[in-house]
């Protein structure tokens, strides 16, 4: 259970506070303390439950050394933070509460804000305050997690506020319907037009290679998002070339196995939406759901073999003399020549003391940062199948300090339009018995998109 | 500057809120309000508002009436008797047509935390169980727990507590969670909710329904569930089995959790279990929510520590990147070091080489540590890399580097010989205290196998005006006589030196008295001087050191998916320990003495805590808890050593006395409820020397006296009279917090 939950911006000032249990500090026994003084700081709203905020601020935000753990513990009393950009949210808890549980939960907080205002900055949660102590109120009582999902609150608590006295009585019971139905993501009666489907394939591929191009580890994450826009209750089914259900089919028709069976994928495992029927998947391993409306994450997959690397990177580091380094990067792309890669962004650091950097580059654009120690090389697209290269020759101070250079990872980031896991996605069926639309009605849409998580090449 | 002028505010804030013209534009008059929280968010003191605040919640606009209410929930406590006037307007929402305002109504009412408030709630919160929209059910049934929270010391409404354990059957899933977690609270004393066969069975068939917060929730409180057989123990294994792949990682950790009690008496499904969550841990780790991966990792060393290879295959996947975290990094760090196996142990001290340059010194000592960690197994290959490590003569890296080496030439004799030829030389690059420790220990200890020792230690002596660590002064002085002992021509004169500093001219206490005490030893005569300092090593240290041994899974399962892998048990254990002191250090008061001295004994005399001024001789064990059966066995077989009648009177709350007991180290075995009469209570104490002591408290209905029965199975009178006086000042306190 969540005693409370904070939100500070970088400076470590609060924008959002909002105590559930009086164990984190007990206002009530404090009143004592600030009926007898001024405005002044100890006195000042709830004593200990300052307190306990500003411990936050001093123990973690302003804090010297680097973060040594997202769970702290000050005064016995358990902060739980996350960062998004340079807004800190903290959940605090007296508690021998699951870790994973409060987490999960500030990931949900921070998915719901950012489905009614965008992005978490400082001052987006300045201009929406209102709203987000509305939605405290309403996804935590008491310390516990109620309703959280999106679509039903977004019923309720609307951005401009006031539609709840403009409701027809109508809507106020589908409203209740909603938030207190049993299928809690999906709301009888929906109705369009034209049904439509959007899939997209997300894949985020990670990669760590040594000097010597080999490959230490590498893995995709993906995720399958589905945007619905479909009348009624419909009951979909998706499938994707999973090793384990080409191999099962393919018993039956002995040629399919080997023409399919390259195209297949081992997936290492796999969670699903709350709407997956969880037990056909695990029988017949089959993807079946009724989908919510609007826009959701169908599954989360990984997997760790046959993993199409869209780049490789070769560096060439060479130390001439004690004032001069020479780096030479080709960068290669592997995949159909038809495809365009796009941003394409490769980070090559620079020690501490360089004094200047010249560089060399085919393709895009390459600038030496100071700021950060790098030479930041930029190309907008690029096809597959090519090669580009920079060369930089470094300039160093020389220095007296012994440390050697550590010699970070080149790193790299892209996209690309196609699931360096090679998922694929074969079919998306659509039935609704009740309304008389078929299958073959529905719009569908799917698009793959491959992004580089952490891709890193030593030198 | 927001916290200064609040009284200026204040004043302008009350203006504009009385101002009709404001109150009659909507927009405005919220904007007002906003204002208001927005200064109270901030941390300005509001509640000079308050009156104008509970007028501006009769609206018909619900986004003011829920900022208002946010704002009374702040400040009722300060403001009782303003409060008061609020509750008419929250009653008359309570029956609103629109679910949502009934359910804000009465969700804002149970959390004005006054006095009194009780009273107003109990009816409306009654009404909201039996409300047809599940949206009020939901507030009202967390509305129960909120009001048992108002008056924790009244008793529990029996009819209420039926009504929540008939609503476990409620058709709205959430309904049925807030049940749960409500009655957990309500019943808190009784030791909570009670999980039975009907309510277990009925729970896990509706685990499909609920969401992953209500999933988590509910896999926690199975784990008190008992199944009766073998055959329904599988059947709800079975049933759980799905949860194992939840697309939630604190459902699986939950579900997995709850496997692991449940087997508790079948360790290979528990191993198998581990097996197949594997996949969604090792998923977790490489995550790229940061703070999930931490966890998880907290986890993954939880498991090694049964299961040395049950990630070792894996071991690729806990190499660091360059732009993860630094907690994510060490952890990973920590798990590298204990996968390890004949297999990849290559491959693993190739990559935490690697880290030992890495530009955060605080990583790359961690990598240096796991390596001495690696070299109590693999030490010879673990002891070339640092060795080769201390050429790079960084001080962050050598002083590491030393104190490594220290520990391994404990554990691991074998490598002294190595450890010694590498030493020389690194004394330049060490200018930390526990680096300059270990460094001298190690000169003093092996000093006969380096040939330069006595010119290293020489060195430290003259520049001893300068250190400015008592700890490696202390250190100095010590290998320095060790030295002495090997080596005592190239010595003598350093030592004399030394001694004479220490005695003559040192400030700090402790280095002083050393300095006399091997001084007067010195005199005592060479014999004597060997025979303490080389004494065969018994420091309760090595017990640290050493590898702890692999420990059975059911040891860490009920830990598991709480925060104790997250802290460490170590930590945990002081953090929870505080806790317990925390919550029975208010309810007695500062004069009695030994409750003072509860809360204020720092975590780490744990020895001394027992020796309570009242207490004499006597050493009573804390957590010797007895079993009920064992107690009532020894009970019956003893005879009465010692009865007494001490003056009672009135009401009193029981925890109230458990918790005073416990702090004196006296388990409460069982008691009846407040205001039973007869009331009586059966107490358990053990002192060092394994006496027992079983005590029952008996008030009879009618006489004002309280009358204990003490019985002891050794019979030792003196043992036995400090007992009673602690008994005594113990029920004393209690019953001066009553009058």
């Amino acid at each position: 259970m969540i005693g409370g939950l904070f939100i500070y911006n970088h400076k470590g000032e609060v924008l959002i506070s909002r105590v559930y249990r009086d164990d984190i500090g007990s206002q009530a026994a404090d009143s004592a303390v600030f009926s007898s003084s001024g405005p002044f700081l100890g006195e000042r709203l709830g004593g200990s439950v300052r307190n306990a905020v500003d411990a936050f601020r001093v123990n973690v935000i302003h804090a010297r050394q680097q973060v040594r753990s997202p769970v702290t513990n000050i005064a016995r009393t358990s902060f739980f933070h996350v960062k998004r950009s340079n807004i800190w949210l903290a959940a605090v808890t007296k508690q021998n509460v699951n870790a994973a549980m409060v987490f999960e939960f500030l990931y949900k907080m921070c998915d719901v804000m950012a489905a009614y205002f965008g992005k978490i900055s400082e001052e987006n949660i300045k201009n929406n305050f209102v709203l987000i102590y509305e939605l405290l109120d309403e996804i935590l009582d008491f310390g516990y997690p109620q309703n959280s999902e999106t679509g039903a609150l977004k019923t309720f608590i609307t951005q401009q506020g006031i539609k709840s006295q403009h409701q027809t009585k109508e809507e106020q019971s589908q409203i209740t319907s909603q938030v207190t139905g049993q299928i809690g993501w999906r709301r009888e009666g929906i109705k369009y037009r034209r049904n439509e489907l959007f899939l997209d394939v997300l894949e985020s591929v990670n990669l760590l290679m040594s000097p010597q191009g080999q490959v230490l580890s590498a893995h995709v994450s993906g995720r399958v998002v589905m945007k619905s826009y479909l009348s009624g209750m419909p009951e979909c089914k998706f499938g994707m070339n999973d090793k384990i259900v080409i191999e099962k089919q393919g018993k039956g028709t002995a040629d399919e196995t080997s023409k399919s069976g390259k195209q297949s994928i081992a997936i290492d495992d796999c969670t699903f939406h709350q709407c997956v029927r969880l037990s056909k998947f695990d029988s017949e391993r089959s993807i079946s759901f009724i989908p919510p409306d609007g826009e959701f994450e169908l599954m989360r997959y990984r997997t760790t073999k046959d993993i199409i690397l869209p780049f490789r990177v070769i560096p060439l580091v060479r130390e001439v003399g004690r004032t001069k380094l020479e780096v030479k990067v080709v960068i290669k792309s592997n995949f159909k020549p038809s495809l365009l890669a796009q941003k394409i962004e490769v980070r090559i650091p620079t020690p501490l003391n360089t004094s200047g950097v010249q560089v060399i580059c085919m393709k895009g654009k390459a600038k030496y940062k100071a700021s950060e120690n790098a030479i930041v090389w930029k190309i907008k697209r690029m096809a597959g199948m090519k090669e580009s290269q920079i060369s930089a020759e470094i300039e160093l101070l020389p220095t007296n300090d012994k440390k050697k250079w550590a010699r970070p990872p080149i790193s790299m980031n892209f996209e690309v339009p196609f699931a360096p896991s090679g998922l694929k996605v074969r079919y998306l069926k659509v039935f609704e018995p009740k309304l008389n639309y078929s299958d073959h009605d529905v719009i569908k849409w799917v698009r793959y998109i491959g992004r580089s998580g952490i891709y890193e090449t030593r030198c | 500057m927001p916290y200064l002028g609040s009284e200026d505010v204040v004043k302008e804030l009350k203006k504009a809120l009385c101002n009709p013209h404001i109150q009659a534009d909507r927009l405005r008059y919220r904007n007002v309000i906003q204002r208001v929280i927005r200064y109270m968010t901030q941390g300005l003191d509001m509640s000079g508002v308050f009156m104008e605040m509970v007028k501006a919640s009769a609206t018909v606009d619900i986004v003011q009436k829920k900022l208002v209410y946010l704002y009374m929930c702040t400040y009722a406590p300060l403001k009782p008797d303003l409060a008061l006037l609020a509750i008419n307007t929250l009653c008359k929402d309570c029956s609103d047509p629109n679910p949502m305002v009934r359910g804000l109504a009465l969700r804002s009412m149970c959390s004005l935390r006054m006095p009194g408030v009780q009273e107003y709630i109990q009816q409306p919160i009654l009404n909201g169980l039996r409300d047809k929209a599940s949206y009020v059910r939901r507030v009202a049934v967390l509305g129960c727990a909120k009001m048992h929270n108002l008056h924790g010391d009244s008793e529990v409404d029996g009819a209420l507590v039926n009504e929540l354990y008939s609503l476990l059957r409620d058709q709205d899933p959430i309904v049925v969670v807030n049940c749960l977690r409500s009655l957990e609270e309500i019943l808190k004393l009784e030791g909570g909710v009670v999980i039975n066969k009907p309510i277990a069975h009925h729970l896990l068939n509706r685990m499909s329904k609920l969401d992953q917060w209500g999933q988590a929730e509910v896999l926690n409180f199975l784990l008190r569930y008992q199944p009766r057989s073998e055959e329904e123990l599988f059947d709800i294994l079975n049933l759980l089995d799905s949860f194992l792949k939840s697309s939630s990682p604190g459902v699986v950790m939950g579900a997995t959790k709850l496997f692991l009690i449940l087997a508790k008496k079948f360790p290979h499904v528990q191993t198998d279990v581990l097996v197949r969550v594997k996949g969604p841990l090792l998923a977790a780790c490489s995550s790229e929510s940061r703070e999930l991966c931490f966890v998880a990792l907290c986890h993954v060393r939880q498991i090694l520590h049964s299961l040395p290879g049950h990630f070792s295959s894996h071991y690729k996947k806990f190499f660091c990147s360059y732009s993860e975290p630094h907690y994510i990094k060490l952890q990973k760090v920590e798990v590298l070091c204990e996968l390890v196996n004949d297999e990849n142990v290559q491959q693993v001290l190739e990559e935490l080489r690697g880290y030992c340059t890495d530009v955060s010194a605080d990583f790359a000592q961690a990598a240096i540590f796991a390596i001495g960690g690696i070299a109590r197994t693999y030490t010879d290959q673990c002891v070339q890399i640092l060795t080769e490590l201390l050429g790079l003569r960084q001080e962050h890296i050598t002083t590491v580097v030393v104190q490594t080496f220290r520990d391994l030439v404990w554990l691991c004799p074998q490598c002294t010989e190595a450890v010694c030829q590498a030493l020389p030389g690194c004394e330049e690059n060490i200018q930390d205290s526990e680096g300059k420790q270990a460094l001298i220990w190690l000169l003093g200890v092996h000093g006969e196998r380096i040939p330069n020792a006595p010119y290293v230690l020489e060195d430290f002596v003259e520049n001893v005006k300068s250190e400015t660590f008592p700890a490696v002064k202390m250190e100095l002085l010590t290998a320095l006589l060790r030295l002495f002992l090997s080596r005592p021509a190239e010595c003598q004169d350093m030592l004399g030196r030394l001694l004479y500093y220490c005695i003559e001219e040192e400030k700090d206490m402790a280095v002083r008295d050393r300095g006399l005490f091997y001084y007067r030893l010195l005199l005592v005569g060479i014999d004597e001087v060997k025979r303490i300092l080389c004494s065969p090593k018994s420091d309760p240290t090595l017990g640290l050191l050493e590898d702890p041994a692999e420990r059975p899974v059911n040891s860490w399962a009920s830990d598991f998916n709480t925060l104790v892998p997250v802290y460490g048990k170590a930590h945990w254990a002081t953090i929870s320990k505080c806790q317990g002191a925390e919550r029975c250090g208010p309810e007695l008061p500062k004069t009695s003495s030994f409750a003072a001295s509860g809360p204020l004994i720092p975590e780490d005399n744990k020895e001394r805590e027992q020796e309570l001024p009242d207490s004499g001789a006597l050493m009573l064990v804390p957590n010797r808890q007895l079993t009920a059966d064992y107690f009532e066995k020894t009970w019956l077989s003893l005879k009465v050593a010692h009865q007494q009648v001490l003056p009672w009177r009135g009401e009193f709350h029981p925890d109230t006395l458990q918790m005073a007991l416990q702090v004196v180290n006296i388990q409460t075995i069982a008691m009846s409820r407040a205001g039973t009469r007869p009331w009586k209570a059966y107490l358990s104490a053990q002192d060092d020397t394994g006496c027992l002591f079983l005590t029952e408290l008996l008030l009879e209905p009618e006489n004002s006296e309280m009358q204990i029965s003490v019985k002891q199975n050794e019979a030792r009178t003196e043992t036995l009279n400090s007992f009673i006086s602690v008994l005594e000042t113990v029920i004393g306190t209690i019953e001066e917090i009553k009058s």
